[in-house]
Order: structure tokens, then sequence, then C-alpha cells
């Protein structure tokens, strides 16, 4: 595989371990428990002394508006977690009850989700189409390089104009994003599909492209496109935020919203939120890519 | 034992009925800077059942042929035939294996053997069936769940034989295909490769610069030159099988051979 996709060494870790011949990738299950051991005792000293620091600046502020405690940061998030509130479900048109986190994270869902799926697959689509195709790329290649460096935000104009800022709106930003995000992976990903595999298949019988492009090309760039979808599913939480500041509601807009009413301490706690949620999704996300990709090098 | 019998390169070498007939096959690769001429006039053909090595120089085009009988290039000039047939790209009477072994990382080794099965619309449980018994046939059949990345240098290339073999070819053809594994392996995979062909019946055309192994393995010895590419000669190597490298008629067909490639 010629296209590097940024994976670490633990992802040998997932070798079968019933298999009983030779198999280099088992090596990296030994870096794992030295990890668990020395590294976990740096992380926590890492992290004490942060938390730690950052209390005594805060304290020696004193001012809660300029510079929130970690304590009162955890306490804020308490508040949010547990604060009753209603979250209405669109279309559906009933309430059902929640916490004022919640339904904050589940607006932002709303448009993170359809933005992340739609821009991903239209992306991964060109991508690949114009990988596969030299007379496309051709055609096609101008256009993209013209309007690869646009930020998504920027587009947040049409976004205005056709849809108006909302769900609606913030999906259009978050889609752009997630589209040029994947689109990259996809073309180089397909780029970088050795001539000899496919050969090798034609030896074997493929003629078609088609065939071609779902027995050979999609396999092989599987890990690159992988690393786009992972890529993008981090990058489209910073556009979300970025969209909500023009007033979609959600995580976002309670960071914009709690700054503006000097209650710092709740803009952390969902400066927090966003973080926690990227490291279980990104999480998520690396485990089923080495379970789904366990057969790389 | 009867002389050594050598034929010259040229037309002679050619027996129209063969299995696979070399005709004429020039192949020159040209850019801005240079002129390649790869191939120049190259005739010889191979019968049903046959097996013949390829033998040369570094450069001296055994892999362009190679690709060219595979229909993987277009010769400038002349042309293959098959059965007769012209060659005019890929397909699956030609079963192909290469040294760097072209395995499908993401496919096991049972998968990869089948891959061309899938291709020919073999249904299963046949489709299974005919994988398992290329994998018996290569000694692999406890590896069939192993991804082609925990599997040893010669492992894959028995891998890779299976494979091109699954579709069951007239012809099999490989390009230095023990090129990179260990010597002891090698030898294993001489008597593997023989004892296939012999069980088989397959016509082989097997490109190798190992002059010993070609020996060892082939009926005839094509010797080929470089600059222009071009064939020597052809030696035919009449010894009963099994081959021992101790014995001085293997010992006279090698330095025979090797003195014809200039070594
Ligand atoms: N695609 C190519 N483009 C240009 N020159 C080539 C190409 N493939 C092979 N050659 C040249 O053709 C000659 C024969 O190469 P090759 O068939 O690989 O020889 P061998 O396999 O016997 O070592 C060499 O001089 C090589 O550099
Ligand atoms: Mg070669």
């Amino acid at each position: 595989m010629s296209v590097e996709t940024g994976t670490e060494s633990e992802t040998g870790a997932t070798t079968d371990p019933g298999s009983t011949h030779e198999s280099p990738g088992d090596s990296s299950i030994g870096s794992l428990s030295d990890l668990d051991t020395a590294g976990l005792a740096y992380g926590a000293a890492g992290t004490g002394i942060f938390l730690a620091v950052w209390q005594a600046a805060a304290m020696a502020v004193g001012r809660t508006y300029l510079l929130p405690s970690p304590v009162e940061v955890a306490t804020a998030f308490v508040v949010e977690l547990t604060a009753p509130t209603t979250f209405t479900v669109p279309f559906a048109e009933v309430s059902i009850p929640a916490t004022r986190l919640v339904a904050n994270l589940l607006q932002s869902l709303l448009h993170y989700l359809p933005g992340l799926a739609v821009g991903s697959v239209l992306g991964i689509s060109l991508g690949v189409a114009m990988g596969w195709s030299g007379r496309l790329d051709d055609a096609l290649t101008p256009v993209t390089r013209f309007l690869r460096p646009i930020p998504p935000l920027a587009w947040i104009v049409f976004a205005i104009v056709w849809i108006g800022i909302g769900h609606g709106g913030a999906a259009f930003i978050v889609g752009i994003g997630a589209f040029w995000i994947n689109f990259y992976n996809a073309y180089a990903g397909v780029e970088g599909v050795s001539t000899h595999l496919r050969e090798v298949a034609e030896t074997l019988g493929v003629d078609d492209d088609l065939t071609m492009i779902r027995k050979v090309i999609l396999p092989a760039a599987t890990p690159s496109i992988a690393t786009g979808v992972r890529t993008s599913i981090g990058q489209c939480w910073m556009i979300v935020v970025a969209a909500e500041l023009f007033g979609a509601p959600g995580v976002g807009f309670q960071i914009i919203n709690a700054a503006q009413n000097l209650a710092t301490d709740v803009s952390v706690a969902y400066m927090a939120v966003i973080s926690l949620v990227f490291l279980v999704s990104d999480g998520a996300f690396r485990r089923v890519e080495r379970r789904a990709l366990a057969w790389r090098d | 034992m009867a002389g050594l019998s050598d034929s010259p390169g040229d037309g002679s070498n050619l027996d129209r009925n063969s299995k696979v007939v070399v005709d004429g096959v020039s192949k020159v690769y040209e850019s801005e800077r240079q002129r390649v001429e790869a191939l120049s006039d190259v005739n010889f053909s191979v019968s049903d059942g046959e097996f013949v090595c390829l033998v040369g120089p570094s450069g001296c085009g055994k892999t362009t042929l190679f690709r060219t009988i595979a229909g993987l290039e277009v010769p400038t000039g002349g042309e293959i035939r098959l059965d007769g047939e012209p060659v005019t790209g890929p397909g699956t009477d030609r079963g192909m294996v290469f040294q760097e072994y072209g395995l499908f990382p993401w496919r096991t080794v049972r998968d990869n053997v089948a891959f061309g099965l899938e291709e020919q619309g073999v249904k299963e449980p046949e489709r299974s069936r005919r994988v398992g018994e290329m994998l018996d046939l290569v000694g692999l059949g406890e590896f069939a769940d192993a991804y082609p990345k925990e599997l040893s240098g010669g492992m894959k290339q028995r891998v890779g034989i299976a494979r091109a073999l699954a579709v069951d070819p007239e012809i099999l053809l490989a390009d230095e295909p023990f090129g990179s594994v260990d010597a002891q392996t090698r030898d294993m995979l001489h008597e593997e490769l023989l004892r296939i062909w012999a069980e088989t019946g397959k016509t082989v055309l097997f490109v190798t610069h190992d002059v010993e192994e070609a020996v060892k393995l082939s009926d005839r010895v094509v010797v080929m030159a470089a600059d222009p590419g071009r064939v020597r000669e052809v030696v035919t190597v009449d010894i009963d099988r099994p081959r021992d490298r101790t014995d001085p008629a293997f010992g006279e067909y090698v330095d025979r051979v090797r003195s014809l490639i200039g070594e």
C-alpha cells in the first residue's frame, strides 16, 4: 500500500491470537503493556500538573468570568448535565424530556451527522471517480483546485440565502468540510493503488471498470478512505462550532451564548463536551477501523 | 547420454502447431530520450505439457516477453499465439505467477485463491471445493484464513501458484517466482512445482536468471541475450527426473548454458 494512512503500531495488536504461525504484528502487543506502567504514570502526572497550574492561575486571577477554575468548570458541567429541559424532535413535533447538555448535544448532532454523512459520501464518490478516470481528473482538477482553499465557513453566504441559518444551513457548512477531506483522501487512495494489483486482477479475468473498482480499487483504497472519514469526524466538530456562531442551535451556540452572559465556566464546560464527544467518536471509529482493516501490514 | 542437443535461436525453433508460439516478437520502448530494443525478433514455441525455462542476464527482455505473452504489453512486431489464436490481452487461459507475488492484501489466502473463480462465475459450493483442492495442492490448507502479511515469502508464492492454477489455465507462466525466497525453500518449491506440473499436465513457461534452476526444472531452456533482447539458443535438457545437481551431466548442461550467456 503506497498511501501512508497514519496508523500507529498499535494496529498490529488485533492480529488473531489463535493463529499459530509467525506474525510480525504480534510484537506491538508488548508495547501496549509497557505503556500501561510508565506511560500511564507520566500521563497522570502531566494531567495533575496541568490541572494544578490551571487552578492556581484561576485563583490568582480571582474572577470566574476571566478564567474559571477546573473545579468551577466541573461544577458547571454537572449542572448542565443534570438541569432538566425538553428537546423538541424535529418534524415529529413532540417534546421529550432531556437535560440542557443532552439537548444541546442533540441539537448539534442534528446538523453534524447529516452534514458529515452526506459530505463524506459525496466526497468519497467524487474522489474515487476522479482518481479512477484520468479524463474526469483533467476536466475537474482546475475547479477542485480553485474551490478547495475556500474555508467551509465562507459558504455560509449560500447557507443564509438558500436555506437559512438553522440545522439545514449548518449541515450544509459541515457537509462542505466533510466533502473536501474525504475527497482528497479517496482521490489519493485510488491514485495510490498499484498498477501491479490491477494487472493481476486483469490476468484473473477482471475485464470491466466496475468490477475493477469494486474488487480491487475500493478495497485497496479503503485505508486511505477510512483516514479521510476519521479526520472529518474530528474536523467537522470544529466546523459545527463555527457554524453555530452564526446562530444555529447546539453546543457551539452555548459556548458563545454563555460567554456573552459572562458565564465563562459554562462556556468551558461546553468546550469540554466537544472534546469528550470527539474522543469517544474517534476512539469508536478507530476500533472499527482496526477490526475492519486487520489485513494491513 | 546423447550429446547436448542445441538448436539456433532463429525461426527453426518454431513449430506452428505448438501450444505457445512466439512468432517474430519485437518490443521497442521509446521515450524522448532513448529507444530500448527490449526484444528483437524472438522466435520459439512451447509444446502442450512441456516445461520450458527462459534464462538470460538481467535486462535481456525476459520480463518484457513474459508480460507480452500475458497480454499486458503489446508487441511492436510479430505476435504470440496460443493454440493458434493471437494474444490480444490478458486472459484466464494463462495463469500468471509474479515475482512480487501480487497477492491482494485485504483478502485471506482462501479468498485470494477464489478471486479468479469468482470472476468466472463459479458458484458455491463448487468454488470452495476448488479452492480447497488448490490449497491442498500447494500444502497451505491450514493457512486458508491467514492474510498475506502473515505469510513468509515461500508461502506467499504458493498462494500465487494456487491462485493462478485455480482457474484451470492451459498454461502456467511464472516470472522469477522464487527469486526472493531463500535457497532451501527454493529447492522445496522446485520439487513442489515439478509435482504439480506432473499432476496437472499444464504447459509451463518459467522465467529465471538462475541457470541451475532452469536446468533442474525444464525440458528445454531458451537462452536469451541482451542488447537487443533475443534468443541465443534453445537447449534441450535430456536428463531423467528427478534430477540431481551433483550428476556430471547436470553440471555439463549448467556449464553449457552459462557459456552461452557468457557467464
Ligand atoms: N516500461 C518500460 N519502459 C522502458 N524500458 C523498459 C520498460 N520495461 C523494460 N524496459 C527495458 O527493456 C529491457 C528489458 O527489460 P526486462 O524485460 O525487464 O528484462 P529482464 O526481465 O530480462 O531483466 C531493459 O533494458 C529495460 O530497461
Ligand atoms: Mg525481469
